[in-house]
């Protein structure tokens, strides 16, 4: 439409073709009508009068011409977190975007590859669509019976804050308005209104309940890092929590941090051409990973074998030389039986070079684990450690330990975590005695050398039920402070796990074709993939690895990550690129690539979001446990924790996953905001008055019970969350998984929740409450340009100007480029950037809170106990010691969450967000536990972006008061991006490790980032330790090389990669080493509570919401041209078979249901699902064309109506070692994949209209 | 007084006005908006049909309305030879495009994609078609069955003849019968809309191609001066 009346516009203008030939000439305007009279003018004829000339001019040739010219080409990208952060050149024609194309200027990979040009899709191809849609939030919103009672309260009172209070103080009132949400009524307002609203909102709850009330979502930071930056800064400053979003998400690989004590860190795509054996496990590269699927096909050109596992006939499936159909979720025993047949082939039988090598110094294989004698015979302990031996040295308990084949007895190797922390130059690999300092040689197994053959107990699980294994391993016993320990290697307890058979006396299967675990007969059992092909993809996967050095790579993705046992699944899947030497390696490891998580320029980025230059720390808060206890999920809880745990254990220590979660929070190991049942803001005055610090005050009022945790009472209203802000995500419906969980109680509005607590399991330690609470939320705040499901349940609606319409940065796990986004126009109708949006809340909120609050305050903040700092040694071998019951006591920091005191000026919030605060000047910067000055860079930024004008403490700092000043000052900051930081960040580590380590980033130390040269052309990252790849040279980008090539130390407890893990948690649940889990069994509906009544026939499927192709979530799902390729609407994917069960045929209207919820569809039937599967794509939002439904007597929900997640308890650990918190790192994940729905025809579709 | 005055000449304004300010303000929206792409059976029945139908009853009405009675008197034409000649070829016309209008209004209203396409225009058009053509059968079978006394020769024929010629004589008019009446008021009625529809496609006859070369050239630039 804008195209065409573009082009009738121009065609009355000057053409550009005619400004070329030279011949501009003011015509005069001939109108068509007196053109057309030319007829009856004479004309020429030629060739017998076969040819003549025509007597009208080629005006209309102009329409055509001008199709295609433009004002200007600007460069911008998609904030979408789609991965592929595609740089392209948006065409602007009259004021008006007409369309974007792909950027071809990416510097090149080198001369032996492809490029990465071009990058793009037809979704990122479709965006200019929005700018001008009926979708675009074009005003701010408010929703009208809200804004009503708050001016009659305005009338009355005066002031916004005593008349926020007479609403949400008076229950008719709030439940009205509540009630009111997500049923249209928005009416227009000013942003003067709106802000006043908010900020009036922000101000009682911070008076009323505290700033840890107040929260703020928003997803992916690398997708546009101001933007996410904008309200993270403005909302840390107030002290208000940010929930993460990677776990919440259940795109964090909880295996990650176990393994390598990293968040995630994986190849750019390009990396993938270097392979030599591609295994793609559930990522579906071309339709997914649209941009860069292209270097896979490549690959293949050149020889490289790529194998697909998928229970789908998915589009990366046909590009594979074999196709591994695994039944959904039994990925697990594939990757069992793999390991298998490579222990046993390549370790056991014959002894390969390289992966023994590799094993030795990469890897826990040679590290001592104590064994726990019990009836029956033993049971996998903890790591040995130097204290055992009562070696003095700093730390003991922290140093792991190998048996020396030289000296022929035990030692101490440089690299684990004791020696990270309290001490410098022993924490890398060298495998060298810590006392002595002479070479070490690690003996992989202590057969050979043992004292005798021990049975050791292991716990198995399969759909039938859990067993013990007792399987043979030879033993060392060690006298070590009067007691006899027995020991024995990660490696020798892994090949007893695996069932490698080694002539030890034990029942482990003798060949492949023994139906024992885990050999492939076993998992063909499970998977229903065939043993002579797990066993040849297996022998392969690790004989490519000897002939090409460890170039096998196996990528994976959300297919395999959502499950409920998503991390065991990994950890067997990853156990295999360890196994065969892979990772580390250029073309070889693992290849995770769920969300666009890679912020290159980190440490500056995360300085500025989180204001940590005016005040630390900030309030960061686990997503999953948030929305959990806030949607009250947790009350609906029916499996007891019982039935997953190992059977060793015998009981679990809670039945109520709920209960786990409490104590991860009162033990340090979770954040858990709101943090107490009371005001933090009140606290430092309550312990001044009581003489005490605040952290004694906290710990005495703990104890005595007169404090509590507000997790222990998450439906008391003194913990409610009050005010949430949403921007950039779409949470109620896209990412809001137990859609209608999140209606009835955390919204308070119409839902179709299908579920009641009466048969649910109670909790022990956390308060259970009658009746449940509905509507907790106050105000729920959307900054978006769509008109979208968040939008539509928010109580005020801002408009956000969209990614062509301001400055911002992206980055990718995909590519190794940071590039910019521009304004190509400016934010139209009365849309704002982020950054703007939230100055003006800020600005208005300040001017507010100077009349409300006397002055600054101290609010007390607790945090967790952190990776990456001195706190992950806080809990000695993951013993859990739980000083509410006495077992220790509450010692901040060690027992228990740190206390912090922090000052804040409310009135000055706005004044700091647009300034860069002294702190950065004065206290070191860093990531990962290294720190360095950035003095010097922060006088650079007074030159650059200027310095503030306003008196008061902001007089002279940098000018943040731009999102392009923003821009500049994350470039300069940040090691990635600014190679002088680079340089000073190795040096850090240097000092640390003990390794030369700087030349990694010297070749680049002149390099600066700027917001021009990024516009410019897309910049290339500067090897950086917040990274662990090199791209020294020019090389691809492959995570751990620089562990692998400069003896850098994994962030780990052993300082390797990790395949034993200790803690009391995990051993409770049976993971201390890979196993295989079965999915859950979780029916459609309770079978103790009534379901709506059967009609006509239907089917039970597994349901699952994996990621769509015409769309990315709900983004381009409701764009005009992505709609019509793909049926316009909801739809859910079924074989064929299952429809024809349930009498459905290709798109019928189906109801797709349990008892989280129902949502209406249309059926898509198909032969390329198995049985017993049912898609339903990703984010299908609901203001798309969904008809209502009987059951629900409502709309009939989201994508995400029938789901609901299920949290592990051993993702809540924390306090020690790799295994402690982060933010985005560590986790409960959101996953929702291990349910099922019931499928029916609908009896009559009502589309509820009237 | 307004009927065959004052409205004739509105209409007739409007009429060019429209035709001529459409073509010149918008040239790239003249268009006959073809639906074909979208339904064809129903189309290839009713349009042919109708056009051809309306094609002959076209030159019927020049025959009859812009042709004075002398002239037939002055050839040597009897009345009953022109009135078996009108009625019989006219039926057939009017019949064909009867049909056809009714088959493209069915069509239309039945074809859902057809229906979601249409604008106001499109039934406007279609709904002023139908009532002219179903009134101009209906008096003219009547005048016919009745055998009345009625030459529309001889009223209307000169009436609007000298409206042509801005010499109206709405005298003419006044023993006209009703059906008649209501026949032309809705006839000038199709003229009043015919520059805001597709209707303007009858301009677009490609007549030219019967005579025009077959290979064309035209300047670069415009018009003349090369």
């Amino acid at each position: 439409m804008i195209l065409t009346a573009a082009c009738f516009v121009d065609s009355y203008s000057i053409s550009k073709h005619q400004v070329s030939l030279g011949k501009v000439r003011r015509m005069k305007r001939i109108f068509p009508s007196i053109e057309k009279l030319k007829y009856f003018t004479k004309r020429e004829r030629y060739s017998d009068g076969w040819s003549e000339l025509s007597p009208y001019g080629r005006e209309w040739e102009d329409a055509y011409r001008s199709r295609w010219q433009h004002d200007k080409v600007v460069r911008s990208t998609h904030g979408v977190n789609c991965t592929g952060s595609c740089s392209w050149k948006i065409f602007v024609k009259n004021g008006i975007v007409t369309w974007e194309n792909q950027h071809t200027d990416y510097p090149s990979t080198g001369p032996d590859m492809p490029e990465f040009e071009p990058r793009g899709c037809p979704r990122g191809a479709s965006f200019s669509w929005y700018l001008y849609s009926p979708l675009r939030v074009k005003y701010p919103y408010i929703r009208g019976v809200l804004l009503s009672m708050f001016r009659e309260a305005m009338r009355e009172t005066g002031d916004p804050v005593k008349a926020w209070a007479q609403i949400v103080e008076n229950p008719e009132k709030a439940s009205r308005y509540k009630k009111a949400r997500g049923k249209g009524g928005l009416v227009r307002a000013s942003w003067e209104e709106a802000t006043q609203l908010i900020s009036a909102s922000m101000i009682y709850t911070l008076k009323k309940f505290g700033p840890d009330r107040i929260f703020g979502f928003s997803p992916i930071p690398a997708m546009s890092m101001v933007s996410y930056a904008s309200g993270a800064r403005f909302l840390s400053l107030i002290g208000a929590p940010l929930l993460s979003f990677y776990d919440w998400y259940a795109d964090l690989p909880p295996a990650s941090p176990q393994i390598w004590g990293d968040q995630t860190d994986v190849p750019e795509s390009s990396d993938w051409f270097n392979s030599g054996y591609l295994l793609v496990w559930g990522s579906n590269l071309p339709m997914t990973r649209t941009p860069d699927a292209h270097f896979m096909t490549e690959a293949r050109y050149r020889g490289t074998k790529v194998v697909s596992v998928s229970p789908d006939f998915a589009e990366f499936v046909k590009f594979a030389d074999h196709w591994m159909q695994i039944k959904p979720g039994a990925d697990g025993a594939l990757a069992m039986a793999m390991g298998h047949v490579i222990l046993k082939e390549f370790y056991v039988n014959r002894q390969t070079d390289y992966f023994v090598s590799y094993a030795k110094e990469n890897t826990d294989f040679p590290n001592l684990i104590t064994l726990e004698e019990r009836e029956g015979g033993f049971v996998p302990s903890r790591f040995l450690t130097a204290e055992d031996l009562g070696v003095e040295t700093n730390n003991a308990e922290w140093k792991t330990l190998v048996y020396d084949d030289k000296t022929g007895a035990f030692a101490v190797p440089h690299g684990s975590i004791g020696f990270r922390w309290g001490e410098n130059g022993k924490w890398n690999l060298h495998m060298r005695d810590m006392t002595t300092g002479t070479p070490i040689e690690p003996r992989l197994s202590v057969l050979g050398v043992h004292d005798r053959i021990a049975t050791v107990q292991l716990p198995y699980f399969d759909g039938e039920g859990k067993a013990v294994l007792r399987r043979a391993v030879p033993v060392k016993q060690v006298e070590a402070g009067g007691r006899t320990l027995t020991v024995t290697t990660v490696y020798d307890l892994t090949l007893a796990n695996y069932g490698v058979p080694r002539g030890l006396g034990d029942d482990a299967p003798a060949d492949y074709d023994e139906m024992k675990p885990y050999t492939p007969a076993w998992q063909e059992a499970i998977t229903g993939i065939d043993r002579k092909l797990a066993e040849r993809i297996a022998r392969e996967f690790a004989k490519n690895a000897i002939d090409t050095g460890g170039r096998s790579m196996i990528i994976v993705g959300a297919g395999i990550n959502h499950w409920y046992n998503s991390d065991t699944i990994y950890r067997a899947i990853l156990n295999l690129v360890l196994m065969v030497g892979a990772q580390g390696v250029n073309g070889g490891g693992w290849a995770h690539y769920v969300g666009q998580e890679k912020l290159r320029p980190a440490e500056g980025w995360s300085s500025i979001a989180f204001a940590r230059d005016w005040s630390a720390p900030p309030r960061h808060q686990n997503g999953t446990s948030f929305f959990y206890f806030a949607t009250d999920q947790w009350r609906y809880e029916e499996t007891p924790v019982h039935e997953l745990v190992s059977p060793l254990a015998g009981k679990a220590r809670y039945a109520h996953y709920a209960d786990y979660n409490a104590l991860a929070a009162r033990l340090g190991w979770l954040p858990s905001y709101p943090q107490f049942n009371c005001n933090s803001l009140h606290m430092a005055e309550e312990a001044a008055k009581a003489g005490q610090s605040p952290a004694d005050y906290i710990v005495n009022e703990l104890k005595s019970g007169k404090l509590q945790f507000a997790v222990d009472d998450p439906d008391d209203p003194a913990n409610f969350p009050r005010v949430l802000f949403v921007w950039r995500a779409n949470l109620i419906s896209s990412s809001g998984k137990g859609h209608e969980y999140f209606l009835k109680h955390l919204l308070g509005t119409t839902n179709g929740l299908l579920n009641e607590d009466e048969v649910s399991l109670r909790t022990e330690e956390i308060k259970w409450r009658g009746d449940a609470p509905e509507g907790k939320l106050d105000l729920l705040v959307s900054l978006d340009f769509r008109m979208t499901g968040t939008p539509l349940y928010s109580d005020i609606v801002l408009p956000a100007a969209t990614w062509y319409e301001k400055s911002d940065l992206s980055s990718t796990d995909m590519h190794p480029f940071v590039h910019p986004f521009n304004p190509a126009v400016g934010p139209q109708w009365e849309s704002r950037s982020d950054w703007d949006a939230f100055k003006e809340i800020a600005k208005q909120f300040s001017a507010m809170a100077e009349g409300q609050f006397a002055g600054p305050v101290q609010d007390i903040v607790t945090t967790p106990l952190l990776h990456d700092s001195p706190d992950e040694l806080a809990q000695p071998y993951g013993q859990i010691k739980d000083w509410k019951k006495g077992e220790t006591e509450p010692v901040p920091g060690k027992t228990m969450p740190r206390i912090h005191v922090v000052e804040r000026d409310y009135a000055a919030v706005y004044e700091k967000m647009v300034s860069l605060g002294p702190q950065l000047k004065e206290k070191p910067n860093g990531t990962k536990g290294i720190q360095w000055s950035v003095a010097d860079e922060y006088e650079q930024l007074k030159k650059i972006n200027g310095t503030s004008r306003r008196t008061g403490i902001t007089n002279g700092c940098p000018d943040l008061t731009t999102d392009t000043q923003v821009c500049e000052a994350i470039l300069t900051l940040s090691s990635t991006t600014n190679g002088k930081v680079a340089v000073k960040a190795w040096e850090a580590l240097e000092q640390k490790t003990a390794l030369y380590l700087k030349d990694l980033a010297e070749e680049r130390s002149e390099d600066r980032m700027t917001f021009a040269s990024i516009t410019a052309q897309p910049q290339t990252v500067i090897t950086s330790p917040a990274f662990s790849g090199s791209k020294k040279g020019g090389r691809r980008y492959s995570p751990f090389t620089t562990n692998i090539e400069k003896r850098i130390p994994w962030r780990t407890l052993t300082g390797r990669q990790q395949y034993y893990l200790d803690h009391e948690m995990l051993i409770e649940f049976g993971e201390q080493m890979a196993v295989f889990k079965p999915t859950l069994k979780h029916t459609p509906f309770h079978p103790g509570s009534k379901r709506p009544d059967v009609k006509g026939k239907e089917v039970v499927l597994n349901y699952l919401t994996p990621h769509s192709k015409w769309s990315i979530h709900s983004m381009y799902y409701d764009s005009l041209p992505m709609l019509t390729l793909f049926r316009g609407g909801p739809t859910v994917w079924m074989n064929k078979d299952d429809a024809a069960d349930a009498g459905i045929a290709d798109n019928d209207w189906i109801e797709c249901f349990n008892r989280n919820g129902a949502v209406a569809a249309r059926a898509v039937v198909t032969h390329r699902i198995p049985r017993g599967m049912a898609f339903m794509y990703h984010a299908q939002d609901r203001h798309i064309n969904v008809p209502g439904t009987k059951l629900t007597e409502t709309r009939g929900g989201t994508h995400n109506s029938p789901t609901r997640i299920h949290v592990k308890p051993t993702h809540m650990i924390g306090g020690y070692a790799q295994l402690s918190y982060g933010f985005n790192y560590y986790g409960p994940t959101g996953n929702q994949r291990d349910l099922t729905v019931v499928i029916r025809k609908m009896e009559e579709v009502n589309w509820l209209e009237d | 007084m307004f009927l065959w005055i004052i409205y004739p000449y509105l209409v007739l304004a409007v009429f060019l006005f429209g035709v001529v300010a459409r073509f010149n303000g918008n040239p790239y929206g003249w268009t006959s908006k073809s639906s074909e792409l979208l339904e064809k059976r129903l189309l290839r029945a009713g349009s042919t049909s109708f056009h051809w139908g309306i094609i002959f009853v076209f030159f019927g009405h020049v025959g009859g309305l812009l042709v004075p009675i002398e002239v037939y008197h002055a050839l040597g034409v009897p009345d009953e030879a022109y009135h078996v000649v009108a009625l019989g070829a006219g039926t057939i016309a009017g019949i064909a495009a009867l049909f056809g209008v009714v088959m493209l209004i069915y069509r239309r209203w039945t074809v859902k994609r057809v229906r979601m396409t249409s604008s106001a225009g499109d039934w406007i058009a279609l709904l002023f078609l139908l009532v002219v053509i179903a009134t101009g059968m209906m008096a003219t079978g009547r005048n016919a069955l009745a055998e009345s006394a009625f030459d529309y020769r001889t009223t209307i024929n000169p009436w609007i003849r000298g409206v042509l010629i801005f010499r109206p004589d709405p005298s003419l008019m006044a023993d006209v019968p009703a059906y008649f009446k209501v026949h032309v008021a809705a006839a000038f009625g199709l003229f009043a809309v015919f520059p805001f529809t597709r209707l303007v496609h009858v301009f677009s006859l490609p007549v030219t191609y019967l005579w025009r070369s077959y290979v064309l050239y035209r300047r670069r630039g415009s018009g003349k001066s090369a």
